[in-house]
């Protein structure tokens, strides 16, 4: 009963006849993104242009953005925000998508499993590092534990304070927490497909692996595509999983641009370059925001 | 592809060694699940709960413990600033919680109910603002915050989390109203209501479903933020406990133990969320693709 | 007790559509009216316009001796049953009966008491403490009856009531509503795409096409006496079948009949002519042609002889109860006399013979 869409049931002008009222209640709207975000972005775009914005200040120009680019760290950050956002998204993504196909098929537990699966999501990202730092910890982190009695290694390995293993341990606490994201929309979107596509798939003969083929990825390649894009674009703005575990660290390995962003602003601050660098993140995001809505439409969802 | 190594009929593999192989899987990786979700969070709980003798005897951790204690947590109560730090959040996330929902029910509704050139303008500036990233805002806020004099204030914590909640609160609610029928306000229109009668009575109670989702995101949102609280205030006397915390731990009697307390304290609200809003918090994710 | 509604002028555009074009129209109290049409015809942005809904680009309506063209929904004194039904899901039936009642400020007593009563009138009174999402489409569809009965409106409008409906229940609520209409004694403006809802129940018909009032009038004048080819196609089970016509000075030519032309067509070069189904006879008559027949249908007592003419391939349906000779694949000859046609210029307006009935409009 009345599930409707306003453009397709009638044409109608929506007129509220006391123009008072409609300004009143879009008001906040436009208070809220006014004041929080064109205003702040708005200043961080004028202050990149600026030497040293918030003492004796300069106008430089392209000059920030200039120094930015050409420094010798700039493409080796872009490269580890991209290493990181890309390997966290698609293990997450993998992570989710077997755990969902498992939860899926278990009849028994299965919503316990399901369950337990909120878990990571729920914790504070502040103690989900703490506790893989308890867990990764060089004395008393049951991993070096394990691996020492497995014979595997023969001293304790300091996890994120090891220049090649830190990433890695990172996305690994990544996962773990966001992992659980894509498993409940994978989840979702398997449940919906219909019963009877498998079940006139083997009649037909196919096989597990023809079906998940044919039947199953087709259905959450919608799905996957969105995770995709958004967790992606999320994990390369992440800023706290990153600093609560290495500030940026050992030798630079784990910053990622949001993590220089802050070094040069607060840390060191250079309040131009980090606006700059900012105001570049910024820039590199809308393109991806671009191709994210030629592909996918979404404000059909609500405007269309 | 792959046809001939693992199609149905005539394959390699035969369909019934692929299912016995598939089912084999089904429970190891159900295994999997159990072992990798409940680890880290077993840990939490038997480190939490021991007092500090029984936590390291003979050198190394730990995992049964002899006996159970809250000594833990009785330190940490006493004899630091977790209790106001635990105000801190609760007030910070309260009122953000309250500000986002209030924000996304009240836009949600105006932009489904009046005709406004550029509804597609809006929505993609909403969509845009969940691209950005916090430090890019919380950077510049905490510039303005500080030229306002704000920055020993909640209110700057309460609007830079909110800044963040917001624009997806809004888009869920969007969504949200897009499937109640104007046609039920035209009938309570046809019959005398006005239009805030209207709303009150009808749209609202049909809308709970999204404006808890939206509550429950919001809450999550402020209630683990760090980044934002981090660099807009100033007073540590403010904190929330995900703040809060680091300046604790560089006590010196603070141990793992009181460490692993006081994330369990962390952890504790969202847990009871979890417990009695579950199906409101999946419900939000099958909507808006979280 | 119901009021008459005077449009006048009415015209609605939404952007550069215009839905409802220059409509004036007088739907006397008491009455029950129906606006009918295709989709698109305007005839639902008309009732919203009533209703308040919508507010008419130019143009004014008045309801009793009241303009009310600039008043909310809210004040009109009439009450609405939507397409969709509208029940409020999260309210019990009684609670969606009485809602109207509760604006007003009726005491919880007397709003059960005449929720009561209303349920008992339609049969429903063992629903009223069900939600909505538990009764059929028919006794939902009562509820919202209901709901216009507890309110007693002077005027009540209709917009596709029944149009969810199978056809079994159709039948039902039609007699429901003209029920309601005797009982409340209001105003009713009943629209539907349903040619045969409008002829069944109403006082009169508005037959509407692409935002304008093509006829006004009562159905049985519709039916014999239709203004043009679209009302005549439009009203009416098997529609009006229609040739195409060649002039030959005061003859119009079709298949293999001949039409003698009255002198108010002598200036159409091309002329249609239009013959319902339930006037053609088998065997022959004033006007007649030959058929083949392709389908015979039969309707119970009726049967509908689906046929082909045999000169210009044409498709032609013919009502009758004798069929007894007839197969398909046999060709016949039909016709009807000559003042059961209707004549039709190249754009569908009517041609009268002067001495062709005439009705007040």
């Amino acid at each position: 009963m009345g599930v409707v869409k306003e453009s397709q049931s009638r044409i109608s002008d929506g007129v509220e006849k006391n123009q008072l009222i409609v300004i009143a209640l879009l008001a906040p709207l436009a208070t809220f993104f006014g004041v929080l975000w064109f205003v702040p972005l708005g200043y961080s775009i004028w202050s990149s242009f600026f030497s040293n914005p918030l003492g004796a200040s300069e106008f430089v120009g392209l000059s920030n953005y200039v120094t930015i680019i050409t420094s010798n760290d700039f493409l080796y950050f872009l490269w580890n925000s991209v290493l990181f956002a890309v390997s966290t998204t698609l293990l997450c993504l993998l992570v989710g998508l077997f755990f969902a196909l498992v939860v899926n098929r278990v009849i028994v537990g299965g919503s316990v499993l399901r369950t337990l699966m909120v878990f990571p999501y729920l914790l504070p990202t502040v103690v989900v590092v703490f506790l893989w730092q308890f867990l990764l910890d060089q004395n008393l982190g049951l991993v070096n534990r394990l691996l020492l009695d497995l014979g595997l290694i023969s001293a304790p390995i300091a996890f994120f304070g090891d220049v090649s293993l830190a990433m890695p341990s990172i996305v690994a606490a990544s996962v773990w927490k966001w992992g659980s994201f894509a498993f409940f929309i994978l989840l979702a979107n398997l449940q919906a497909i219909p019963q009877e596509y498998f079940e006139r798939a083997k009649v037909q003969g196919a096989s597990q692996w023809q079906q998940f083929r044919d039947i199953t990825f087709p259905h959450l390649r919608g799905a996957i595509l969105l995770i995709l894009l958004v967790r992606g674009v999320w994990m390369f703005n992440k800023f706290d999983v990153i600093w609560l575990t290495t500030r940026g660290g050992p030798a630079g390995v784990t910053t990622t641009l949001p993590i220089r962003v802050y070094d040069l602003a607060i840390r060191l601050g250079r309040f131009g370059q980090g606006t700059a660098l900012a105001v570049i993140m910024f820039l590199l995001l809308s393109m991806v925001g671009v191709v994210y809505f030629t592909v996918l439409n979404p404000e059909e969802e609500v405007a269309g | 592809m792959f046809e001939r190594v693992l199609g149905g009929p005539g394959g390699l593999i035969p369909n019934a060694v692929q299912k016995r192989v598939w089912n084999v899987a089904l429970y190891v990786i159900a295994l999997l699940v159990v072992i990798f979700v409940l680890t880290p969070l077993y840990l939490m709980i038997v480190v939490a709960v021991q007092s500090p003798e029984t936590l390291f005897s003979g050198g190394q951790l730990t995992l049964i413990p002899p006996k159970l204690s809250l000594d833990n947590f009785r330190t940490l109560i006493e004899q630091t600033p977790t209790v106001s730090y635990f105000v801190n959040s609760v007030i910070i996330t309260g009122s953000s919680v309250f500000l986002s929902t209030a924000l996304a029910v009240i836009s949600g509704y105006s932009l489904t109910r009046f005709d406004l050139t550029g509804k597609s303008i809006i929505a993609r500036i909403v969509l845009f603002s969940y691209m950005i990233s916090p430090i890019v805002l919380a950077i510049p806020l905490y510039v303005i915050f500080f030229r306002l004099g704000l920055l020993n204030q909640y209110i700057s914590a309460i609007l830079a989390v909110t800044a963040i909640s917001a624009p997806f609160s809004i888009w869920l609610m969007w969504q949200y109203f897009q499937n109640i029928p104007i046609a039920y306000e035209e009938s309570a229109w046809t019959r005398g209501a006005s239009r805030w009668r209207a709303a009150r009575d009808i749209v609202l109670p049909l809308a709970r479903p999204g404006y808890i989702s939206v509550a429950i995101f919001a809450f999550a949102v402020a209630w683990n933020d760090y980044t934002m609280v981090r660099i807009v205030l100033n007073d540590q006397a403010l904190y929330p406990l995900t703040v809060g915390s680091e300046l604790i731990f560089q006590e010196v009697f603070v141990g793992w133990g009181e460490q692993m307390s006081m994330m369990l304290i962390m952890s504790f609200p969202p847990f009871l969320v979890a417990a009695f809003l579950q199906n409101y918090l999946l419900q939000g994710f099958n909507l808006g693709h979280g | 007790m119901g009021k008459t509604i005077t449009l006048d002028g009415i015209t609605k555009e939404f952007g550069s559509i215009v839905a409802v074009n220059d409509v004036s129209l007088t739907i006397p109290k008491n009455e029950f009216v129906t606006l009918v049409g295709p989709s698109g015809s305007g005839k639902t942005t008309l009732l919203r316009v009533i209703s308040g809904l919508e507010t008419p680009t130019s143009g004014r309506i008045t309801i009793g001796d009241k303009d009310v063209t600039d008043e909310t929904p809210q004040d009109r004194p009439l009450s609405m049953v939507f397409q969709n039904i509208a029940l409020y899901p999260h309210m019990s039936c009684r609670e969606n009966i009485n809602y109207g009642l509760k604006i007003h400020g009726v005491p919880t007593d007397e709003r059960n008491e005449r929720a009561e009563e209303a349920a008992r009138s339609l049969q429903i009174a063992d629903q009223l403490d069900k939600n909505p999402s538990e009764l059929s489409g028919g006794q939902q569809q009562r509820v919202a009856l209901g709901r216009a009965f507890v309110e007693d409106p002077e005027i009540l409008l209709l917009d596709e009531p029944m149009s969810d409906l199978d056809a079994k229940l159709k039948e039902e609520l039609r007699v429901e509503f003209q029920r309601l209409h005797r009982e409340l004694d209001a105003t009713f403006v009943y629209v539907t795409h349903d040619q045969n809802e409008a002829m069944t129940m109403s006082d009169k018909i508005a037959v509407m096409r692409s935002g304008s009032v093509e006829q006004f009038d009562t159905p049985e004048t519709i039916f014999h006496d239709p203004v043009s080819e679209h009302v005549a196609t439009f009203i009416g089970t098997p529609s009006t079948n229609v040739l195409d016509c060649e002039v030959d000075g005061d003859v119009a030519r079709t298949e293999s009949a001949a039409i003698q032309l009255p002198e108010t067509a002598s200036n159409e070069d091309r002329v249609r002519v239009g013959i319902r189904p339930q006037y053609l006879s088998v065997g022959g008559g004033e006007i007649a042609f030959d058929v083949a027949i392709d389908v015979i249908e039969p309707l119970g007592i009726d049967y509908v002889v689906h046929t082909t003419t045999v000169e210009g391939d044409k498709e032609v349906n013919v009502v009758t109860e004798e069929v007894s000779d007839l197969e398909p694949g046999d060709t016949i000859t039909v016709g009807v006399s000559l003042e059961n046609i209707y004549l039709f210029t190249a754009d569908g307006q009517r041609i009268r013979a002067p001495t062709a009935r005439q009705t007040e409009v």
